[in-house]
């Protein structure tokens, strides 16, 4: 047996024997996947109650309640009736809808003139996301009424003969955007856990770096990495043996967590032979990154200082605790310097657009420069913590 | 029982010739030479930071030497040839507590490149040497210090050695299990196996040791035999004495006397090297008396090898 397998062996077994590592590796990501999937369960299906004050009953408010019954939001609203502006309010405040929109009495004929009435939507500051999405619509509306009534400015203008405006309005056939309407970039919309499955696994998967390097320096400082180095074997060999065990490890445990998220939450990881080779990369690359902190660290508590700032720090900027895509355009470009943001990316895009190999070419791709970069380093860093 | 592997070694199995090694400025060891024939256990004696640690980790190539040159058995130490003939025992336990006693050997013996039939045979020769062969299957860490001791030497064998080089293995030791640990490294050499023994207590080295060297800050003041040695104090004794009070002005005030050789102050004892020590003793005790020192103890201790110390480097071997 391979001097660097013979260690590799050994590390592995320890920690099978250690049960925070396998608590750490398995039981943890997958309970803390399983509740953000249950906590955030309502955002992947979206729908909530509308309630609409028609004090108009014109033309322009008819319009309005047509959008919003339209066969593009059918899915995400449901419009209830309300009679007045009071009921609607209390119907928000107790939660019976998550918005609503007050169409004011003489809407439709004050869109002709040069004052128009303006629209308002009532909002719970608990329900921002119904809050959003209904200010989304209302605003669509105005935005396109606006452009109706510049359309129809521009053709009286030209001498087109005028009729009323309510008449030019329903020329206008007014119908909302689809682009209010949120949808999944792929075919199939992306299931939480399909989302927190993988991101767990990887966040969890990165606490090897920590957990390697710092076993190293315990071995180092008993003096078991120097019995290593009497025994007839290279120095390398000692630190492959180490990076060894934290790949066997990392495989081992995502594919503990991508089997049980699968079978046991309906998670999607997508096409098993692209997963499985993102997995892969994925694991090579926190593989290097182990290296590397081994290499720049001087001794244990530098090892668990500097791999907690490379957790860290890699799981917050590759979006691990949250959609990256509702970050900022900063936080989603800083995502890709990333090995986890990246694999992250790899995973979604399996999941929603069922694609194989040719889906994930790309982040592997990137996950790879990634590890080469950091190998590179780790390989001229890392033999100097061998040296006594 | 362990035997030696078969190595074609007419002359030394161990050349140290001229080795130096510095830790920035400090000069660990300075051009240290010696060589140890099969079948003989040679000492380094020396006080704590000595260099006879930096000496091993030397001969084990666990550290280049600045100049000079250390052979193993005619391969030079540090190529993988050098280090598959030496057994090296650390100064600490270095094993897994979490691992069996088995599985620690088994481990170690791969990295030896042991594998199937031989590193059973290995391993349960080496649990039998270190006694623990019922307890083979627990973990380390339900060993106690003695057992833990005994399995970190007997991992050093696993390869059949023609050198074995133990670091201080009795430090911190219980005196039962000491005893027991010296008698099998006594054991080693009538196998063959020449052996590298550092320690800091003069008992062992004179108990155990067919030769010995003396290093102290660096260089290798002396070696021979422990005959040898003390022949190099002539007629002269060693005086401990017990006291309080300001041992170390009474010291320089000792060693002012005509007759004394050198004094050295250690664990709160006076040492002298002294001509003719009963007859100097009343002068001792008149100093005792002049510096305000309370003698508790007076020993005259027959020529030993704490003596030598003494007389070639003017301070105790455990000061």
């Amino acid at each position: 047996m391979h001097p660097a397998l013979a260690i590799a062996a050994k590390d592995v077994r320890q920690r099978i024997r250690d049960r925070s590592a396998i608590v750490l590796g398995i039981v943890a990501p997958l309970v803390i996947a399983a509740l953000m999937s249950l906590a955030f369960r309502g955002a992947e299906t979206i729908h909530l109650t509308v309630g609409v004050v028609n004090s108009d009953h014109g033309a322009a408010a008819a319009g309005l309640l047509s959008a919003l019954r339209s066969p593009g939001l059918k899915d995400l609203v449901t419009v209830v009736p309300e009679p007045s502006e009071g009921s609607a309010s209390a119907a928000v405040h107790a939660g019976r809808a998550g918005a609503a929109i007050i169409i004011p009495s003489g809407f439709t004929n004050s869109v002709s003139r040069s004052r128009p009435l303006p629209l308002t939507t009532l909002t719970n500051v608990n329900n921002t996301v119904a809050a959003q999405i209904t200010s989304s619509i209302a605003q669509s509306f105005v935005a396109q009424v606006n452009a109706d009534r510049l359309s129809v400015a521009t053709a009286s203008a030209a001498g087109e003969p005028s009729g009323s405006a309510a008449a030019a309005l329903d020329k206008a056939h007014l119908s909302l955007p689809i682009r209010t309407v949120q949808s999944a970039l792929g075919a199939k919309r992306l299931k939480t856990i399909s989302y927190y499955g993988p991101s767990m696994a990887i966040f969890f998967l990165l606490f090897t770096i920590s957990f390697t390097a710092r076993s190293f320096f315990v071995e180092r400082d008993q003096g078991n990495i120097e019995r290593m180095l009497a025994a007839p074997l290279r120095p390398r060999s000692v630190l492959l043996g180490k990076v060894l065990s934290a790949f066997v490890f990392g495989i081992v445990s995502l594919s503990i967590i991508a089997a049980v998220t699968t079978f046991a939450f309906g998670a999607d990881w997508g096409n098993p032979l692209a997963a499985g080779l993102l997995s892969l990369a994925m694991v090579l690359a926190v593989t290097a990154t182990t290296a590397l902190v081994i290499g720049v660290a001087h001794t244990q508590r530098q090892a668990e200082g500097i791999s907690s700032f490379a957790v860290f720090g890699l799981a917050l900027l590759g979006g691990n605790f949250v959609f990256v895509s509702v970050t900022p355009p900063i936080m989603q470009r800083l995502a890709l310097l990333t090995p986890n943001g990246w694999a992250l990316r790899g995973y979604t895009d399996l999941a929603t657009t069922g694609g194989g190999l040719a889906i994930v070419g790309l982040p592997i791709a990137a996950i790879l420069v990634y590890t080469l970069v950091v190998a590179t380093a780790a390989s001229v860093l890392a033999p100097r913590a061998l040296t006594p | 029982m362990a035997t030696v592997e078969a190595v074609a070694t007419k002359g030394p199995v161990l050349e140290v010739s001229g080795i130096t090694r510095r830790f920035g400025d400090r000069l660990a060891v300075d051009d240290v030479s010696f060589s140890i024939p099969p079948g003989e256990i040679y000492g380094l004696l020396g006080p704590n930071g000595a260099g006879k640690t930096t000496t091993i980790k030397m001969i084990c190539g666990l550290l280049q030497a600045d100049s000079g040159t250390v052979r193993v058995a005619g391969h030079q130490a540090g190529t993988l040839a050098a280090k598959a003939v030496v057994g090296y025992v650390p100064q600490d336990v270095a094993l897994y507590p979490d691992l069996t006693g088995r599985e620690n050997l088994q481990f170690l013996g791969r990295l030896f490149g042991l594998s199937g039939g031989v590193l059973d045979e290995r391993v349960d020769e080496a649990l039998e040497l270190s006694d623990l062969a019922d307890r083979a299957g627990e973990h380390l860490s339900s060993y106690s210090g003695g057992m833990q001791r005994r399995l970190n030497i007997a991992a050093g064998l696993l390869n059949h050695p023609v050198l074995l080089v133990l670091d201080e293995p009795t430090v911190g030791v219980d005196p039962q299990s000491r005893h027991a640990i010296l008698e099998r490294v006594q054991s080693f050499g009538q196998l063959g196996m020449a052996v590298v023994y550092t320690t800091h207590y003069m008992e062992e080295a004179e108990r155990v040791c067919d030769r010995v060297g003396i290093i102290d800050q660096g260089r290798l003041v002396a070696e021979g035999t422990r005959r040898e040695l003390v022949d190099r104090l002539g007629e002269r004794d060693r005086i401990d004495l017990g006291a309080s009070g300001d041992i170390e002005r009474w010291a320089e005030a000792c060693r002012a006397l005509d007759g004394v050789d050198g004094a050295a102050v250690a664990d709160h004892q006076v040492q002298l090297l002294v001509h003719e020590g009963r007859k100097l003793l009343p002068a001792v005790l008149e100093a005792a008396e002049r510096t305000g020192v309370q003698v508790s103890s007076v020993d005259v201790v027959e020529p030993d090898l704490e003596a030598v110390f003494l007389h070639l480097t003017g301070t105790a071997l455990r000061e």
